[in-house]
């Protein structure tokens, strides 16, 4: 079975792979797999990216979403001909000669992968380059990766990195053939400092809390007097900062629908 | 095989295979070096450091460029003829003021030829050789025998001479004028390089990426080997911090922290630092007492003994928008932890208004920490091996570095008698008067040249420019104040213009005849990759396709003239392509390693990793350790805080003393918050080097296009160029994602696409250079983005004819293109 294991921790948002798979399908047509694909508008390798945080404290994620090339896969259920199949490799495949005219194959791909080609009238996706892996080379997106973000091969082959990874989705119970290391996931964080002296405060105790999950993350400041906690969920949080000689300072409640930056928080110093 | 890079000069890059079928480009891939070649022959380098290992791949890792390159070749902006202006008639009127209104005719090449020769001998007749400019640098193409830049010098040298337009050192403004004077280090002004890969990886704690975005810049010529550069620093846990206005790609994927500072502004964040170092007594004064020449009087400036304002951080955080706190805890981590510099070539944080300060304040800085101890130096992430030194590569030594110059017919950065500098020639072009200035500007020239005066036209005999032959039609989206050049190449004087190119852009639209040049996919050359970081490579280039239309490459099309002329043999020296490429390898380096016949069958050559280089000198270290020995390469050996030379060559410059200074504005500029100008004009812009174009090439490609930084759709369905604000700028004008926003100074106005952003700080806005010119009215308005077109005219100074291309005072405005349209 083959399967892509995207590490987004790994990747650089060059778009290399976005544009590769272009470079490959518009204007080239890979029967029985594929016919060309329009020059603009179709994305059968997106690249999703997303600004996180706010000015200082930002961050970005991209996330390279082909086809899932899933096991149980709805495409195949919404065709009325069998249009789609799945290789023995697990590669699923749009038939372009059987699904013309299959518009509702769009709407059947809950992780939007299938796009509608208004000339050719044909449902359109990922291939997972299936016309070279039959000569035993890598899909042009992994090909052009430079930092090895997108990997292909035999499940077996990568089952420890597997292991590790996750499905976008999982939910829906798809099975996908596409699976992901290091998917972004929310921040908190700010900066702390003490506005009499004008200085950065190192070392200040940071503790956020789950609300309502009774769940504590530590963290402390640095030279900077930032603290950062990385990988959250959504959900609503409390912050409590706290140094020796100061007084502590508490944020109440606060939802984390998304990255935040909480922003620059004074500490005030005990006078005694 | 084929180099598709844009560095030009000669030099290939980001090498890549190109897979061709029935006389069409079906794919452009990464070249995998073991096609043929082993392991064993290549002897990939190892970096081992903190427990962990870094290692070249064994395929070219080239940008996103690159993949794209079909549709820059079967591009609809393709010339495929040779085109005349309507308009023009040379033996009547020449309609001189319609350029870039009027239309085109197609010509035979026969007939262009011809033209351009009688012009050529008309012109130099009546008003001298020199009356013609060249305009034959800029980058593009990568192309050796081809020469995509400079194949008429050949034939105008044959034809008794011409005026040189010098290339500036654009790209290292600040470095060229102001740290060479402190260090001393040719060619460009930027740090010595040898082995700081190694030495960062072991010794390096905090990584300083100031005016740097690797994640952009290397994709131009050097593909994308210093990405996986940055998560190794990443991997081994060296804090990497991003000084710069915008949260750019490579802070994006890399950055522990990021530092935004106002543009242009990082002198008095660097005084700070400075003042904060003295004050605290945190710096290397052992070092300082004996590789340091006029630290005394740096220290006055520091704190204000000579100007009354002591440079501390409270002055600097409303100056520069970074916090006081911040500053000094920079300050005091870059004491403690070892820290070096990383830049591309520094950005516009050294290509604004004297950017002299900037640039040498900052190896002032390295000084006063112990530059060239173990893990403080200055890191390049581009143009290793520059001009064929070792002492400009920071990775592991190649056996050699190799040149296929022997088949180049390009501009080489040589002098001439008569030139003007690149940011002077739309005054060269519309003066009568004989005018003067220092240094040649040329690139790469030494810094004793900086000392000499020039003038053109250079005596009396010779008149001012009358005709341009132009290969690098580009200088309105590329240069120092656009809408003035559309001004010159409009004057009467101007009697013939000449464009090159393959695409129908920017300064062709002002041409009086236009050739078509081809792509070098269409051409066979010879190449070398030096830039890629993993491995130097020299390759022969077939041809993949046929010309398009009646194209032909540069060399080809100068040769048509040529022929005109009877300078054919001369000109060609009588060599066919094939022998150009023989020549080309007879003389490239490896000729020993490798004969012609095997060179031809494999087409490429792997040059293996050199042995030992891990013993090689790391940057200044050998100066670190003994500046008796090893001394600079400046008048007293020493970092010369002040500049003996500056001192005495140019003791009145108010602008460029001796010392660095802080100078917010001064007689030549006016581009500051603190002036009184920002009242009318309140933003200052950052125009950075393209993320999704190499300058002015690369702009049509509809597969960047649609990537959601490239453009932004407006409400008309034009692709405008982003306009990166900050929520909170945005609100306040009333402007939100997708609007279309007005660009606007003294010198005309440039449209927008509004990308509303935190990537961005408040108060500043961004957007690219080099975006294709779309004049509404030409010299006063564009749609196109093309914000060079407003840029300050003023060289960077009084006695330094650089340019100056952002950090810039701008009004921004939302406007109803509806509206725009119906007036
Ligand atoms: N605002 C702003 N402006 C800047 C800068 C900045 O930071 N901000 N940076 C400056 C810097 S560092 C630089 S290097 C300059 C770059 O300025 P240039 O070097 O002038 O820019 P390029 O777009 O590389 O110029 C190449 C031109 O040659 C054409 N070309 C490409 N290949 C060929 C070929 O084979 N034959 C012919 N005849 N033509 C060809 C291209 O279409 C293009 O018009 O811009 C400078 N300007
Ligand atoms: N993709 C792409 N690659 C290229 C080129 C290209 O046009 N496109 N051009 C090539 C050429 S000719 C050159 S010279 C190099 C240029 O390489 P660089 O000179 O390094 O590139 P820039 O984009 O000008 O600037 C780099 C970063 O400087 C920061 N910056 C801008 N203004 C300021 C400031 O005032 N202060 C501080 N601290 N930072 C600032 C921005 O974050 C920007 O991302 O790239 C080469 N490679
Ligand atoms: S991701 Fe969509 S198109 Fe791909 S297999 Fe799953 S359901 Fe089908
Ligand atoms: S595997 Fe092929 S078709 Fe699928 S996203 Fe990658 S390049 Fe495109
Ligand atoms: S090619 Fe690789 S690094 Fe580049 S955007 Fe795609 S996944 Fe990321
Ligand atoms: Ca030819
Ligand atoms: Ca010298
Ligand atoms: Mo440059």
């Amino acid at each position: 079975m083959k399967v892509f294991v995207i590490d987004v921790a790994k990747c650089n948002g060059c778009y290399g792979c976005q544009v590769s798979c272009k470079d490959e399908h518009c204007d080239n047509e890979w029967l029985p797999y594929a016919k060309t694909q329009p020059e603009t508008g179709h994305f059968w390798m997106k690249m999703n990216e997303k600004v996180l945080g706010s000015v200082p404290k930002v961050k970005m994620s991209y996330v390279a979403t082909p086809c899932m090339h899933c096991e149980n896969a709805p495409c195949k259920e919404a065709t009325k001909n069998g249009s789609v199949y799945t290789r023995e490799d697990g590669l699923v495949i749009i038939d372009p000669e059987k699904a013309k005219g299959q518009k509702q194959l769009v709407d059947a791909c809950p992780y939007g992968a299938i796009y509608w080609n208004e000339k050719l009238q044909l449902p359109q996706k990922c291939t997972g380059c299936a016309h070279l892996v039959d000569e035993g080379k890598l899909p042009r997106c992994v090909d052009a990766c430079p930092t090895d973000a997108i990997r292909f091969g035999e499940e077996a082959e990568l089952k420890e990195l597997i292991g590790k990874a996750e499905v976008m989705k999982p939910e829906l119970g798809l099975m996908p053939k596409v699976y992901y290391l290091n998917l972004p996931k929310n921040f908190v964080a700010g900066a702390v400092f003490d506005p009499i002296d004008d200085e950065c405060l190192e070392g200040v105790k940071v503790t956020l809390t789950a609300v309502g999950q009774s769940k504590n993350y530590i963290a402390t400041t640095d030279g900077f007097g930032d603290f950062w906690f990385k990988r959250l969920d959504a959900g609503t949080y409390a912050l409590r900062l706290e140094k020796e000689g100061f007084y502590p300072f508490s944020m109440k409640s606060f939802e984390v629908a998304e990255s935040v930056n909480v922003g620059d928080i004074a500490l005030n110093k005990k006078l005694d | 095989l084929k180099g598709i890079g844009w560095l030009g000069f000669g030099l290939g890059a980001n090498t890549a295979a190109v897979d061709v079928k029935d006389g069409k480009i079906i794919r452009i891939r990464p070249f995998h070096y073991e096609d043929k070649y082993k392991r064993e022959h290549m002897k990939p380098w190892k970096i081992k450091a903190r427990g962990k290992t870094f290692e070249p791949t064994m395929r070219s890792l080239i940008p996103p460029f690159s993949i794209v390159y079909k549709q820059r070749v079967y591009s609809k902006n393709r010339i495929l003829y040779p085109l005349k202006r309507v308009d023009w008639d040379p033996a009547g009127e020449r309609n001189t003021q319609n350029r870039g209104k009027s239309k085109y005719a197609r010509i035979s090449w026969d007939e262009a030829a011809t033209l351009i020769a009688e012009e050529l001998q008309r012109v130099q007749k009546k008003y001298g050789p020199y009356s013609v400019l060249a305009a034959a640098d800029g980058h593009g193409e990568g192309k050796c025998i081809h020469g995509p830049h400079g194949c008429q010098t050949h034939l105008l040298d044959l034809l008794g001479g011409y005026t040189l337009q010098a290339r500036n050192p654009d790209s290292w403004e600040g470095w060229y004028w102001g740290a060479k004077h402190v260090w001393g280090t040719d060619p460009v002004g930027q740090g010595i390089q040898n082995n700081l890969w190694l030495d960062c990886s072991e010794n390096t704690e905090m990584m300083l990426f100031w005016g740097c975005d690797p994640e952009t810049t290397p994709w131009g010529w050097s593909g994308q080997a210093a990405s996986r550069l940055c998560y190794w620093f990443n991997e081994i846990g060296i804090e990497t911090i991003y000084v710069c206005p915008d949260f750019n790609y490579g802070a994006a994927a890399h950055a522990d922290k990021w530092i935004p500072v106002r543009p242009n502004t990082d002198s008095a964040l660097q005084f700070a630092i400075a003042y904060t170092w003295i004050t605290e007594d945190l710096y290397d004064k052992e070092y300082v007492a004996t590789h340091v020449h006029g630290f005394e009087e740096f220290k006055k400036e520091v704190m204000g003994e000579t100007d009354k304002i002591p440079k501390t951080p409270k002055w600097a955080e409303d100056i520069c928008g970074v916090p006081a706190r911040i500053i000094k805890a920079l300050a005091r981590k870059w004491h403690k932890q070892a820290t070096s510099t990383a830049h591309c070539n520094g950005g516009s944080y050294i290509r604004s208004t004297y950017s002299h300060e900037p640039g040498r304040l900052e190896v002032c800085l390295l000084g006063m920490q112990g530059l060239g101890k173990p893990g403080r130096n200055q890191l390049k992430m581009i143009e290793w091996q520059f001009f064929a030194l070792n002492e400009q590569m920071p990775g592991p030594r190649s056996e050699v570095i190799p040149n296929v110059a022997g088949a180049y017919h390009g501009w080489a950065f040589t002098g001439n008698e008569s030139l003007i500098p690149k940011t002077l020639i739309p005054q060269a072009i519309t003066t009568e008067e004989p005018f003067t200035w220092y240094g040649s500007s040329i690139a790469g020239f030494p810094k004793e040249d900086q000392f000499v005066q020039y003038k053109f036209p250079i005596d009396d005999k010779n008149s001012t420019l009358h005709m341009i032959w132009s290969d690098e039609p580009c200088w309105t989206t590329c240069w120092n104040g656009g809408n003035r050049m559309i001004e010159a190449l409009r004057s009467p004087k101007m009697e013939c213009i000449v464009c090159q190119q393959p695409w129908m852009e920017n300064d062709c639209l002002f041409a009086d005849i236009v050739l078509p040049i081809n792509t070098k996919l269409e051409e066979e050359d010879i190449s070398t990759d030096v830039y890629a970081g993993e491995f130097n490579l020299v390759y022969h280039e077939g041809q993949c396709i046929e010309p398009l239309g009646e194209s032909k490459s540069d060399y080809e099309a100068v040769g048509e003239v040529a022929k005109k002329l009877g300078l054919y043999e001369e000109y060609t020296k009588g060599k066919s392509i094939e022998e150009w490429v023989k020549e080309g390898f007879d003389h490239s380096g490896i000729e020993n390693m490798i004969s012609y016949e095997e060179f031809r069958e494999k087409d490429y050559y792997v040059i293996p990793t050199a042995d030992g280089w891990e013993n090689d000198p790391r940057g200044f270290g050998p100066f670190a350790e003994d500046p008796v020995v090893h001394p600079l390469d400046t008048p007293t050996g020493k970092l010369e805080f002040f500049s003996t030379d500056l001192a005495k060559y140019f003791p009145d410059d108010k602008e460029r003393k001796p010392v660095p200074q802080w100078i917010p504005f001064g007689e030549s500029h006016s581009e500051s918050l603190l002036h009184p100008r920002a009242k009318k004009y309140p933003y200052l812009i950052v125009s950075n080097h393209p993320r999704w174009r190499v300058h002015a090439n690369l702009d049509d490609c509809a597969w960047l296009r649609e990537i959601p930084t490239c453009k932004v759709k407006g409400p008309d369905g034009y692709l405008y160029e982003p306009l990166w604000i900050n929520p909170i700028d945005a609100k306040n004008l009333g402007i939100k994602y997708g609007d279309v926003v007005r660009i606007h100074n003294d010198r005309g106005w440039t449209l927008g696409g509004a990308y509303v952003t935190e990537r961005i700080m408040p108060g500043v806005i961004y957007q690219d250079h080099g975006s294709r010119l779309d004049p509404i009215v030409a010299g006063e308005s564009d749609r196109g983005g093309d914000n060079n077109l407003i840029c300050p005219g003023m060289i960077t100074s009084k006695n330094c004819a650089g340019e100056v291309t952002s950090g810039f005072l701008v009004g921004i405005e939302k406007v109803d293109v509806n509206e725009l349209r119906a007036q």
